[in-house]
């Protein structure tokens, strides 16, 4: 205890040093008055009893000295006396200082950024209670445990009654879109369906009002809703009284049970704004429409859990269950950022390789300058500083640097997250989070800047702790010359950043190569300039086919009717807008394929949705007028069905059956004979594999879901108004929505691939920038050095062509084994992450597309580049040392 | 410098004997050195050097403390005291060197004979 307290006190006194140093200088003083005041009354003279009672007090210095190791602790004020010394020195040289801080604080801000992302998005736990321990129970395919399914209800309740891994378990179905209808006005909201246990499973209680019941999973006894709080307070106002009242869903009646609490936010999908029962129909064609999560009990592991899953499956009778799959149970957070993980690792390695430039350079700027302070470290060796005393002041230097760039790295990497979140395409992060900063980003900046400090520091803290007293001492200023082994390791660390760069321009390239060839990639449609809105028509005026096909006709026939309107079509889908219908098909009068058929595609069109589209016909012919309700049912199928499903046969004239869809539990659409074939068009971007895609006409299959596209001269916004005065107008109650034209479509198609190549572009420009800084540096200094070598040259009668190229023979050597080891590097990295990076339509999800990893075009625009950056940033300096004047030069010291 | 203390006398020599004085009252830094010389009739000369790092020992270890005063001329001093904690160790100290004190005498008398 007094041992502690005597630490505490040398901690404080460490801080405290002024005062307490004072105090003994005072009583050091009124000491030595008092022997002098002796003295004189034993009869000296002044002067001398001056002088005996210093004497007899010994060397003041030294005692206090003595005093002071005893006050402080020595190691950390030796630190304090580093870190002093360190300031004074950086604050001398603020040029060096200024440019070695910006290149911190540009790689460690860079990393900033990726980090704090990484750390909102897969990282941070989900705002929900005691998060680690929800887990998503799912089924995957036996022979493929990647092949993710969904379950039925019978399945999750086999789950949630039989299982003993959790303490509670629920279901949700994804969030849909439906209109909302109350107090008078109807918009689109957000509705989620969920078990009456989900809630309590996430762990969040209502503001106010009840949960669901277990009854109110029975259909017919699910006409209950929860608001969530956000909806309550704009839509409602905060009223209380809408407890118990009725909420109109898509013309059906609903009353209002409960509010949400303020804090619950699922972050991972569209936010819902009201919660119904998920209604768990027994029958046996149960929806595959059922999510788990569950709550693990305490000390139950997810492979426990899953097991025990697997094994309730495996009772349910086959019929009422997917054979061909297992349960599998993971981490909730995990599982709903885990895909883009990858990508976010990718980025955060090209952002290290920045930061690497970045030391590195950085390590040459000391080195440079070490050589430069070479006498001060003889000096201080010559004195008694031990080499573990100079490295360890080196190393305080850098740190002093690396902390000061990791400050500037935290307002750089701040600002580049909200650039990143700003630019990022939606769909590219799993989560809508905050990115902050928060503790763990705090300590990622302190953790890397201690990592750069060191990565920085150590080579040339090693390199110019080692003199040699006796030839620096000796000779003078003038004889300083840079050693072998200085001047070898500024040659590598200069090649080592080529190298660097060199992959990361290489990766740009790639990423450039890629994006042009998305965009060029055939689309297999034209519209330039249309324009595109969806209605989705509810409530019990459009529950009947007729209802809905007359609906879209009088709408394109309003439209089609004002001025400044070419052509307007519907279609329950268009080209890369993403609303899809998959079904499967046979073909009628042969074997089946598989159990389940072909999986195709289907869109209901109308007569000139190929025409306004630019779909070409290939073969057969259009909808006419005559494929009516009444008249055989008929397709156009595209290219690509008339491959996988007819070869080289003519698919015209044949026959389409469609499975039953259990999934689905839809009424089976009619057998459908082939007229057309039309070209390929995109589904959900360029790369994709061409799907299988049936066209039906709307007329014979009408939907209440469609896309409508108008093509006009007129201007956007007057298009726009006039479409929303005729929608209102035909039926107020159907808001239209995903307004947008067919070049936003293409253009958000291209979101991510252009956000990618946007910021690996953006790093090799910066790698590009350091390096070139790097080599201005180095090459400065090399000539810097040699003035007077090149004086006495051509004094001796060199021309300044020679000297020119003497000085750019270094350059070219270090660029040239930099970029040299950079290809190679590229290469393998390349093969490494070939498998993580590149794109394989249809079978993994990847960054690049068509280009080869040692695409032999982006490795060549990068090497050439690189090596003309070079050879500039070389070339400045060395026609300096050119044009030096022998007398000058010669008289330089 | 470090072993100033034990120059000229064995260890903890000069921390007990600046305890055993300003066991009789508290003195300041120069008074508690005349003190020792007079006492010890000019046979012990405190290296006055060594005397404040003994005493910084002490009060870090608590046995004295100190605070401001004024001398008896009217000059600003630091007068130390002896703690309790002061007073015990002093005790222990004494005995265990008056038994090392007689054991070395009675070696010497021993070889005397």
């Amino acid at each position: 205890m007094r041992r502690l307290r005597a630490l505490l006190k040398r901690l404080i006194n460490l801080f405290n040093k002024e005062t307490s140093e004072g105090e003994f200088s005072a009583e050091m003083e009124s000491h030595l008055q008092l022997h002098i005041e002796d003295n004189l009354r034993s009869g000296m003279a002044p002067q001398e009893a001056r002088r005996q009672a210093l004497l007899r007090l010994g060397g003041l210095e030294q005692t206090k000295e003595i005093y002071r190791d005893r006050v402080g602790l020595p190691f950390p004020e030796t630190l304090l006396r580093d870190f002093r010394y360190a300031a004074r020195v950086l604050s001398k040289n603020l040029g060096f200082t200024i440019v070695a801080v910006t290149t911190l604080a540009i790689g460690i801000g860079a990393n900033t950024a990726i980090f704090s992302v990484l750390e909102s998005q897969l990282w941070r736990p989900l705002p929900f209670p005691d998060s680690e321990r929800l887990v998503d129970a799912h089924i995957v395919l036996r022979e493929n445990r990647r092949q993710w399914g969904v379950l039925t209800s019978i399945e999750y309740r086999a789950w949630r009654e039989r299982s003993h891994s959790f303490t509670n378990l629920g279901a949700y179905d994804y969030p849909s879109n439906r209109n909302l209808t109350a107090r008078g006005t109807s918009e689109r909201a957000e509705v989620m369906r969920v078990t009456p246990s989900l809630l309590d499973t996430l762990g969040v209680p209502l503001e106010t009002g009840r949960g669901f019941l277990p009854e109110e999973e029975t259909p017919g006894r699910d006409r209950v809703a929860i608001l969530t709080h956000t909806l309550w307070q704009t839509r409602f106002a905060s009223d209380t009284s809408v407890l118990g009242n009725s909420i109109v869903l898509d013309g059906e009646s609903y009353v209002v049970i409960g509010i949400s609490s303020p804090r619950l936010h699922f972050e991972y999908m569209e936010e819902p704004a009201i919660f119904v029962p998920l209604a768990m129909n027994p029958s046996k064609q149960a929806p595959r429409n059922t999510y788990v999560i569950g709550r693990l009990a305490p000390g139950v592991r997810p492979a426990q859990a899953s097991a025990e899953l697997a094994g309730i499956l495996e009772t349910i009778p086959k019929s009422d269950r997917a054979d061909d799959s297992t349960a599998s149970v993971t981490n909730l957070r995990e599982t709903w950022t885990g895909f883009a993980a990858r990508s976010l690792f990718f980025f955060a390695g090209a952002v290290l390789l920045v930061l690497l430039i970045a030391c590195v350079n950085n390590a040459g700027l000391l080195l440079a300058r070490g050589l430069a302070r070479q006498r001060e470290f003889t000096l201080r060796a010559a004195l008694g500083a031990g080499r573990g005393t100079l490295i360890r002041q080196s190393l305080v230097e850098t740190l002093i640097l690396s902390l000061a760039g990791g400050v500037g790295g935290t307002l750089l990497g701040l600002w580049g997250a909200a650039a990143l979140a700003a630019f990022i395409p939606q769909d590219t992060l799993p989560r809508n989070t905050s990115v902050g900063l928060d503790s763990r980003v705090l300590l990622f900046v302190l953790g890397v800047s201690i990592f750069s400090a060191l990565l920085t520091g150590i080579a040339p803290a090693l390199l110019s702790s080692r003199v040699d007293l006796n030839s620096v001492l000796r000779q003078g200023p003038s004889g300083l010359s840079t050693s072998r082994s200085q001047n070898s390791t500024r040659g590598s660390l200069v090649a080592i950043e080529v190298a660097l760069a060199l992959v990361l321009l290489f990766g740009a390239g790639l990423f450039l190569s890629s994006f042009v060839r998305l965009e060029q990639a055939p689309r297999g449609f034209d519209a330039p300039g249309a324009l595109s809105f969806r209605v989705s028509l509810r409530g019990e005026n459009y529950a009947q086919p007729e209802q809905q096909q007359r609906y879209f006709r009088t709408l394109t026939d309003q439209l089609g009717s004002l001025a400044g309107v070419e052509a307007v079509t519907v279609g329950t889908g268009i080209p890369l807008d993403g609303y899809t219908q998959f079904e499967s098909v046979n073909v009628k009068g042969r074997p089946p394929r598989g159990r389940h058929g072909s999986g195709v595609i289907t869109y209901a069109v109308a007569r000139n949705y190929f025409d306004l589209l630019h779909i070409h016909l290939l073969a057969g012919r259009p909808f006419s007028p005559q494929d009516s309700e009444s008249s055989q049912s008929v397709v156009i199928i595209n290219r690509n069905t008339a491959q996988t499903l007819f070869g080289s046969e003519n698919p015209l004239g044949k026959v389409l059956e469609f499975v039953p869809d259990e999934r689905r539990g839809t009424s089976v659409r009619p057998p459908v004979q082939i007229v057309g074939v039309s070209e390929n068009a995109q589904v959900f971007g360029a790369n994709e594999v061409p799907f299988e895609v049936l066209y039906f006409p709307f007329p014979q299959h009408p939907a209440p879901a469609a896309d409508v596209v108008v093509s006009s001269s007129l201007p956007r916004g007057a298009l726009l108004g006039a479409i929303r005065d005729t929608t209102y107008s035909l039926d107020k109650d159907q808001p239209i929505f995903d307004v947008q034209t067919t070049d936003d479509l293409i253009s958000a198609s291209l979101g991510g691939a252009r956000f990618d190549l946007m910021l690996v572009a953006c790093l090799a420009m910066v790698a590009v920038t350091l390096v070139s800084i790097g080599i201005f540096g180095t090459v400065a200094y090399f000539v810097q050095q040699r003035t007077r070598e090149f004086g006495i040259r051509l004094a001796l009668g060199a021309t300044r062509g020679r000297i020119l190229r003497h000085a750019l023979r270094r350059a070219l050597v270090m660029g040239s084994v930099g970029l040299l080891s950079g290809v190679i590097v590229s290469l393998a990295l390349g093969r490494v992450l070939r498998g993580v990076l590149y794109l394989v339509p249809g079978e993994r999800a990847g960054m690049l597309y068509g280009v080869k990893m040692d695409d032999p075009l982006a490795m060549s625009l990068a090497s050439i580049l690189l090596f003309a950056v070079v050879m500039l940033a070389s070339y400045v300096p060395a026609v300096r040392a050119a044009r030096v004047d022998p007398t000058v030069a010669l008289r330089y010291e | 410098m470090k072993n100033s203390a034990q120059r000229d006398l064995f260890p903890g020599a000069l921390e007990m004997m600046i305890l055993r004085t300003l066991k009789r009252q508290p003195l300041h830094g120069y008074a508690l050195v005349q003190h020792i010389k007079r006492t010890s009739d000019d046979l012990l000369q405190i290296e006055e050097g060594s005397l404040y790092p003994a005493l910084q020992r002490l009060l870090k270890e608590e046995l004295v403390k100190a605070e401001w005063g004024i001398s008896s001329t009217n000059r600003r001093v630091r007068i130390y005291k002896l703690t309790a904690a002061g007073a015990k160790h002093l005790e222990r100290q004494v005995s265990s060197f008056e038994k090392m004190l007689e054991g070395i005498t009675r070696v010497l008398a021993r070889g005397e004979s």
